[in-house]
């Protein structure tokens, strides 16, 4: 598939202009396309082939407006700047991507890239959107005056890929333009489009119609709240139904399972370690992707630029701001990606708070703990009980990020002047159902291979430890009247090293097991279900019980429930803040270039998050004694 | 907080809603008023605010070119405009 590369095209051009859907059409790759100035946050590549076979790779930069003054070499505008220096010396075309109906504020970012001296093809798109606005634009006209290749597409044409293959190569062949015109971009934009009159420009008609609601100064606040509310209720009321039957289908294999292996180590490996770990967190995949497509469903529609408008004002209090929002708002999927989206941040002190504090947000690999926990200890309440309970799980964890940015706020600062928001509201509009079905679709593949892989090893090593006697063990308490294979499990190395860790834990609630889970999740929090369920797996007598029914039903040597509602919510008050996931912190090492603000992450989520699970628990445990 | 300015002119934040006027002046840094520039904020354009955000949050404003954007309004402080 990597054939030599014979030409790169790169894509430049202001956030939101279509870059991402003509590589997409290019490549036929498929990098997310949003409706948020400024969503590629880093230099996606691909690979196609020109019409005469040689291979062309495609190169989408971040949207930018200017590459001047790009100072900071954080910021989209160094990562640009930074590529297409890279390209000279090979052979390369910068493609301007221009949005047809934004002409005249483009033509000063093609003035800086004539002034580069590359070779330069303007590509204005959404031309679709020009014509249902009653205007033509001269593209003659415009290549004339400009001294460069111009072609004008949109993204639904037929032959789109070829048009463009045919002026990237056109342009390769020139080379750049000879001499470098000048030109005023307002009178140039105002003389080569000719503005018919007559027809009213549909799409922003409707994008005033929303803002009138959604922008609302009462209702807009309000539509926001409410719609937030109901994408993290939607996490658990649109998933259950799915995710039981998922849970169902791996019990009924388990007890298949069971039934024809008959009783012994093989079985115990397949049932309590492949099914115990991986199977319980494969009922979390529903509840994930809901989120995910929601989440996209916010940013392609254009309502996400509006929320920053909503809450730039409440951000900036607790020393964040406008454009933390973005970041903030993804991390509910997954920080890793949030953490890059922080570049769209223009003060450095304001980005550096941001990316801090995005690992508190609950992202999805959370769910899967909440969900049990809930399902464990408050199964019994209405499904309003527990949908609301996920609600505050998710308040908890933004109550939290704002509670440490205002902490941190004078604290954390980084040369820069101080940036207000400028931000560009583009207009809405109605997002692709094959892109979101297409996310809906890698979404899933990718947990359930995540599942299939990482959860798998860890479940059948952890179900080994679970077996390996530690020495000195032999003493250990065992409820009375367990299985032998119980017995074996309190008796185990991972179960030592769980005890050895209680004198410290137990202030919180935390028993061995629990230790063990977290010690399990320490580098990847999605494995706290699966180890659990691997333990509990052991433990439980009964396949068919699901693991939250064991959880809620485990005794302690004595013969007393070990968990009770005290230590549900220690654990959960934990799991919001402590930041049990390696690629974030690699995230964080990556976009701060600093191992002293990646280890101040660690130190300051688990020193909170344990002195939290403790006040938790001691109120809890004498409040609802 | 603000730039001293000549008392004739008026400013983008206290712009009435819905009244167009046009950009004659950024009161602010090299860097800034051309990062603003290259997004479409320039002088001559002209500028209508279509609403404010409640609390002293941001202005939202729509350019001659279409363009629509939100502005922080310490900063529409400091661009000057002409009816
Ligand atoms: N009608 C129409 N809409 C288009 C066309 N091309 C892109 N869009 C829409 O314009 C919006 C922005 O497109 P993207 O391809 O994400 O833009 P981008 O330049 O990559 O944006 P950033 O990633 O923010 O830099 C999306 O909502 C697209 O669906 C087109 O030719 N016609």
């Amino acid at each position: 598939m990597s054939a030599e590369v014979a030409l790169t095209v790169a894509l430049v051009g202001r956030p939101n202009a279509g870059k991402s859907t003509l590589f997409n059409a290019l490549t036929g790759g498929t990098v997310k396309v949003g409706n948020f100035p400024g969503i590629t946050v880093e230099a996606v590549t691909g690979q196609t082939t020109l019409e005469d076979g040689r291979a062309l790779r495609v190169v989408d930069l971040p949207g930018v407006y200017s590459l001047v003054g790009a100072g900071d070499p954080d910021s989209d505008e160094g990562h640009a700047l930074r590529s297409l220096d890279a390209l000279k010396g090979s052979p390369h075309v910068l493609a301007q991507v221009v949005d047809a109906t934004q002409l005249a504020p483009a033509l000063r970012l093609t003035k800086e890239l004539l002034a580069r001296g590359q070779p330069l093809l303007l590509i204005v798109t959404q031309h679709d959107l020009l014509v249902t606005q009653g205007s033509t634009l001269d593209v003659p006209g415009l290549s004339e005056a400009l001294g460069v290749q111009v072609v004008a597409v949109s993204a639904k044409e037929p032959g789109l890929r070829v048009k463009l293959l045919h002026a990237i190569a056109d342009v390769a062949r020139l080379g750049p333009s000879a001499a470098v015109r000048t030109f005023d971009d307002a009178a140039l934009a105002a003389r080569v489009v000719r503005h018919d009159g007559g027809l009213k420009d549909r799409l922003r008609a409707r994008t005033e119609r929303l803002d009138a609601v959604l922008l609302h100064p009462l209702l807009g606040p309000l539509v926001f709240l409410g719609l937030m509310t109901v994408l993290f209720a939607s996490v658990f009321f649109v998933a259950e139904p799915v995710s039981a039957a998922i849970d169902a289908g791996t019990r009924f294999l388990a007890q298949h399972l069971e039934a024809t292996l008959g009783p012994g180590r093989l079985t115990s490996l397949l049932v309590d370690g492949v099914l115990g770990g991986a199977g319980t967190v494969l009922i979390f995949l529903p509840q994930i992707v809901v989120l995910t497509v929601v989440l996209e469903l916010i940013e392609a529609s254009g309502y996400l630029a509006r929320c920053t408008f909503l809450v730039d004002r409440l951000l900036r209090f607790v020393g964040l701001g406008g454009r933390s929002f973005v970041p903030l708002l993804t991390a509910h999927a997954c920080a890793v990606p949030a953490i890059q989206a922080t570049r769209i941040i223009r003060e450095p002190g304001q980005r550096l708070r941001t990316i801090l504090v995005l690992p508190l947000m609950t992202c999805s690999a959370r769910i899967p703990t909440y969900g049990l926990l809930i399902a464990a200890f408050f199964g019994a309440r209405s499904a309003w009980f527990k949908s609301a309970a996920f609600v505050a799980l998710y308040v908890g964890g933004i109550l939290a990020a704002f509670g440490a940015s205002l902490v941190l706020g004078s604290r954390v600062k980084r040369a820069g002047a101080s940036k207000p928001l400028v931000l560009e509201l583009p207009h809405y509009r109605r997002p692709q159902a094959r892109v979101m079905a297409r996310l809906a679709w890698r979404t899933a593949s990718r947990f359930v291979k995540d599942v299939g892989s990482v959860i798998v090893v860890a479940s059948v090593v952890l179900w080994t430890l679970l077996n390996v006697p530690s020495p000195g063990g032999g003493d250990v308490v065992v409820p009375e009247g367990s299985s032998e294979k119980v017995v074996a499990m309190h008796r185990s190395l991972a179960a030592s090293v769980g005890r050895a860790l209680e004198p410290l834990t137990q202030p919180a609630g935390f028993d061995w097991r629990i230790n063990v889970g977290l010690i399990g999740s320490f580098g990847a929090r999605e494995l706290m279900v699966g180890t659990l369920g691997v333990i509990f797996g052991i433990e439980g007598e009964d396949a068919e019980a699901p693991l939250a029914e064991r959880l809620r039903e485990t005794k302690t040597a004595s013969g007393a429930p070990a968990y009770g509602v005290p230590t549900a919510l220690s654990l959960m008050v934990f799991f919001i803040i402590a930041c049990q996931c390696m690629s974030t912190l690699a995230a964080v090492r990556r976009e701060t270039r600093s191992w002293r603000w990646t280890g101040f992450v660690v130190a300051y989520t688990y020193g909170l998050a344990y002195g939290l699970a403790v006040l938790v628990f001691q109120l809890g445990s004498r409040l609802l004694a | 907080m603000s730039v001293p300015m000549t008392s004739s002119a008026a400013t983008l934040d206290v712009l009435e809603v819905g009244r167009a006027a046009q950009v004659k002046a950024l009161a602010l840094d090299a860097v800034e008023a051309d990062w603003l520039r290259a997004v479409g904020l320039v002088e001559g354009v002209a500028v209508t605010v279509l609403r404010r955000a409640a609390f002293g949050g941001p202005l939202h404003l729509r350019l001659s070119t279409g363009l629509e954007l939100a502005v922080d309004r310490a900063l529409a402080a400091r661009v000057e405009v002409s009816p």
